[in-house]
């Protein structure tokens, strides 16, 4: 077996260019919290570790396109964010509970999503937000919606030699009332055994948009189709609600594992989605 | 093989690791700094927290070779007996070590804590450790010891 | 006579050691040339070994030994003798170690660990202990599926009569109880490092919560004189009763003796959760008969307890279990069945008071039950109840220096609950 090479990258492009040279040999290496337990347990011997951490993707800024955040931008960066609390309260919210305040200050928004975890909380943030991510690599770019970026457990649609840049979350994502909860065995360092997100905007007492997201319970952190459907033009109400978190419970597809059974899954996503909607509108 | 430079409690260390080493192994193995344990190796415990660049971070979890030309403070580098650091102090004064294998772990997070916030709450101090277990479930003398660290530091 | 200790705050003894990160837990023993060890364990739950294969393990670079039970000098030990240091038999749970390969770091050993071939003849498990007791039940181990007592396939407590108990009372209270299967979660993994020197003697460094009676174990695996192992023990960074049974020094006691170089042994989480030791299930059935004025006058439980695969500490856990599970009240008619059945689990053993716990939550839960039935309200069902100086437990020990209505008064006050004047005046010196 031979020893893994290590590479750190100093700027996007050369970034770009190392998994350009490497191909399918290389594995991205930012924060280390998710890929770090596969390495310390023997579960994955990467060939050649790319380091991206420190290539110039930790950023916060507003641009034209909304709210632009870098891949690499540590949690507790993008918790303590004003301009982060301003135009996406809910992402920080929801980013806050992730892991515990060391793993705040390892991990990384673009790790999160690039690992692909069906639990993972920041997809089911941007989801609900109407975020997409810009990929880049040695010779395209090109942006998708969050709602497609996700295919399976710990598969993207990342092509080979393409990195997540940055993650956009429009500018009126902040009309946006919301609400998060997620269920787990422990208040810290816990990957959620379901979670919730709803964002919904009303004018004059109907509703004009909404989005929900959950994660955990299907094979991608899932954003409902129904949803929306069920609720924009409709005045919200008691009966309706419970309409959409049945509906949206439907469309989970869990499974058993060492969290939770795919029933419980079900319903708990039913009352998540209950409890979360009757906050924001009720 | 891979040459890392690091300062570790202030010393300058110059090692051979292998690409895949984490920081928590380079520091007991290749350092035989042994504060910090291995609990987990999957980042659950908390045993293995050490400040890097001024930062909690559970060791475990760091390649360690991003941790080039770092400055890593492990519980040995923050007094010794007959110089304890008032968290130390505040520990032993408090009854908070039990076992002892969380200790290490849980002064790191409370120091980084109180970098932050010299007036921290419980509530704030439970958030802080929430990273950290300590299974002989000492927690409400780890916070009385972290209270009482801050107010002493306050001083 | 002045008083130092007793009634003072007196500061651990090793308290500094510990706030000062001083304190050398048994991984934090580093001896230069060490090795490093791993485990082959069986990928099945039951099966019969035909061949163990070790010899592309063997040739990895930077591997110096690869052990199986014939390197073994005594390859039985545990509480019942009946454990393998390394199975080459037949296997009764899935983890279950076969072959241990020392190496110069985890990784190398883990390499060859993940090349060695076991060829075994997969046989039909059984995990639930009420199914391991029925008679055409697969068998965990070839003498039966549930620990002997004597002649008897449970611990019995035999007081008075409990069948004339119950027809003299005025109702049957019956309940069923379970506690699920519980890991001991310490936060230091099972972890040894055993060092020998050209003197023939051993020194190994243990987290052993048992170390007089792990020196005794050992020296049997290893076949040679106690004063021929140094065994250093003492600071256990948490043990809960999963360092009762021994699971590392033995294995790298071998590999040390086979080499000649220090080896060290550290369980992965991973192991630690899956095949450790642990605290095991049980099914608990009460049958109470009671007066209406709230005496119980009869109490007949039957206890399961799903042991694993091994013996281990579990007889003499069933054996606390079945002594206190009639709890701290006097009912003269007690038949207690407590049995230890084997499953094809790694074994259970002790954690925090040996199958009390279970006893106690299962008793108590009881206790509100007879309340509700009765309608007599739950303090007072253990007042009435509660042991009186001079009477005897279900094991006909006399009690002396009883205190539990005392304890009971004053858990009412501390908790604020306003007790009746007629229990609050009640004393365990009372006759009845």
């Amino acid at each position: 077996m031979g020893e893994t090479e290590f590479y750190k990258a100093n700027s996007v492009k050369e970034a770009c260019d190392l998994l350009a040279q490497f191909g399918e040999r290389a594995t991205l290496l930012a924060g280390g919290t998710d890929l770090m337990v596969l390495v310390n347990r023997r579960q994955l011997i990467p060939e050649v570790l790319v380091y991206i951490g420190e290539c110039g993707l930790n950023y916060i800024r507003e641009e034209e396109t909304g709210l632009v955040i870098g891949a690499a931008t540590p949690h507790v960066e993008i918790v303590r964010s004003e301009l982060v609390q301003k135009k996406a309260p809910l992402l920080a919210k929801v980013i806050s509970t992730i892991g515990s305040p060391a793993i705040q200050n390892q991990g990384t928004i673009g790790g999160n999503l690039g690992n692909a975890s069906p639990a993972a909380d920041s997809a089911v943030a941007l989801l609900a937000l109407g975020a997409s991510l810009k990929l880049v690599a040695a010779g395209w770019e090109r942006t998708v919606p969050a709602a497609d970026f996700f295919v399976g457990p710990g598969k993207t649609v990342l092509k080979p030699g393409e990195i997540i840049q940055e993650i956009i979350i429009p500018e009126e994502a902040a009309e946006y009332k919301w609400a998060f909860r997620k269920i787990g065995k422990r208040r810290a360092d816990v990957c959620p055994t379901v979670s919730a997100a709803v964002a919904v905007k009303t004018e004059n007492g109907r509703c004009k948009a909404a989005r929900i997201a959950l994660g955990s319970v299907a094979p991608t952190p899932l954003l409902s189709k129904k949803a929306p459907e069920m609720l924009v033009g409709k005045t919200v109400d008691a009966a309706l609600i419970a309409d959409v978190a049945k509906a949206v419970a439907e469309e989970t597809d869990p499974i058993d594992d060492v969290r939770a059974t795919a029933w419980y899954r079900r319903r708990a996503s039913e009352a998540l989605v209950k409890e979360l909607l009757s906050q924001v509108i009720g | 093989m891979y040459t890392l430079e690091l300062k570790v409690n202030g010393q300058p260390y110059k090692v051979e690791v292998k690409a895949t080493a984490n920081l928590l192994e380079v520091l007991r193995d290749k350092l035989g700094i042994t504060s910090p344990k291995v609990g987990c190796e999957t980042g659950d415990c908390g045993t293995c927290s050490v400040i890097l660049n001024g930062k909690l971070v559970k060791s475990c979890l760091v390649n360690a070779l991003t941790a080039q030309g770092a400055e890593v403070l492990t519980l040995e580098g923050l007094g010794r007996p007959g110089a304890l650091h008032p968290l130390q102090q505040a520990f032993h004064e408090h009854y908070a070590a039990q076992c002892g294998f969380c200790t290490p772990g849980m002064i790191m997070a409370a120091k980084a804590l109180l970098d932050e916030n010299p007036q921290p709450t419980k509530e704030d101090v439970k958030h802080y450790l929430s990273g950290n277990l300590c299974r002989c479930t000492g927690y409400v003398k780890i916070v009385d010891a972290v209270m009482a660290a801050a107010e002493e530091m306050r001083r | 006579m002045a008083l130092n200790v007793v009634g003072q705050r007196v500061k651990r003894y090793d308290g500094l050691a510990h706030v000062a990160g001083e304190t050398k837990f048994v991984d934090d023993v580093i001896v230069p040339g060490m090795l490093w060890t791993k485990v082959f364990r069986s990928p099945v739950s039951k099966g019969t070994i035909k061949n163990i294969d070790t010899s592309a393990a063997e040739k990895v670079a930077g591997v110096a030994a690869v052990i199986t039970g014939k390197d073994v000098p005594n390859n039985r030990y545990g509480w019942g003798g009946d454990q393998y240091v390394l199975n080459d038999t037949a296997v009764r749970y899935k983890g279950e170690p076969i072959a241990a390969v020392a190496a110069v770091d985890e990784d190398t050993a883990a390499e060859a660990v993940s090349l060695i071939k076991v060829d075994i003849e997969e046989e039909t498990p059984v995990f639930d202990p009420l199914e391991a007791m029925k008679p055409d039940a697969p068998l965990v181990r070839p003498e039966g599926n549930v620990f002997m007592y004597g002649d008897r396939p449970f611990r019995a407590i035999v007081l008075g009569d409990v069948e004339a108990g119950f027809k003299e009372a005025d109702l049957i209270v019956e309940g069923d109880y379970l506690h699920p299967w519980l890991e001991h979660a310490q936060l230091e993994p099972q972890t040894s490092l055993a060092v020998p020197d050209a003197s023939g003697r051993l020194t190994v460094y243990t987290v052993s919560q048992a170390l007089y009676l792990h020196l005794q174990s050992l020296c049997s695996v290893l076949q040679m004189p106690m004063n021929k192992v140094h065994y250093i023990g003492g600071t256990v960074g948490g043990g809960f009763g999963s360092k009762n049974d021994m699971h590392a020094d033995h294995i790298a006691a071998v590999l040390a003796l086979k080499t000649g170089r220090p080896v060290k042994w550290r369980w992965t989480r991973e192991e630690e959760m899956l095949y450790s030791t642990a605290k095991g299930s049980w099914h608990m059935h009460f049958k109470d008969g009671v007066k209406k004025d709230g005496r119980i006058i009869a109490r007949h439980v039957r206890s399961i307890h799903d042991s694993g695969a091994y013996v281990s500490l579990n007889a003499y856990v069933v054996d606390k279990h079945s002594f206190l599970v009639a709890g701290p009240y006097f009912i003269p008619n007690v038949y207690v069945q407590g049995y230890a059945v084997f499953t094809n689990k790694p074994p259970a053993s002790s954690m925090r008071g040996f199958g009390i716990t279970p006893a106690t939550f299962a008793g108590e839960v009881q206790m509100d039950r007879i309340a509700e039935a009765v309608g007599i309200d739950p303090w007072e069902i253990r007042f009435i109840n509660a042991f009186r100086e001079g009477e005897h437990t279900a094991t006909r020990r006399v009690l002396d220096s009883v205190a539990l209505i005392e304890v009971m008064q004053t858990l009412a006050k501390t908790a604020g609950v306003q007790l009746p004047d007629r229990l609050m005046a009640m004393s365990s010196t009372q006759r009845r």
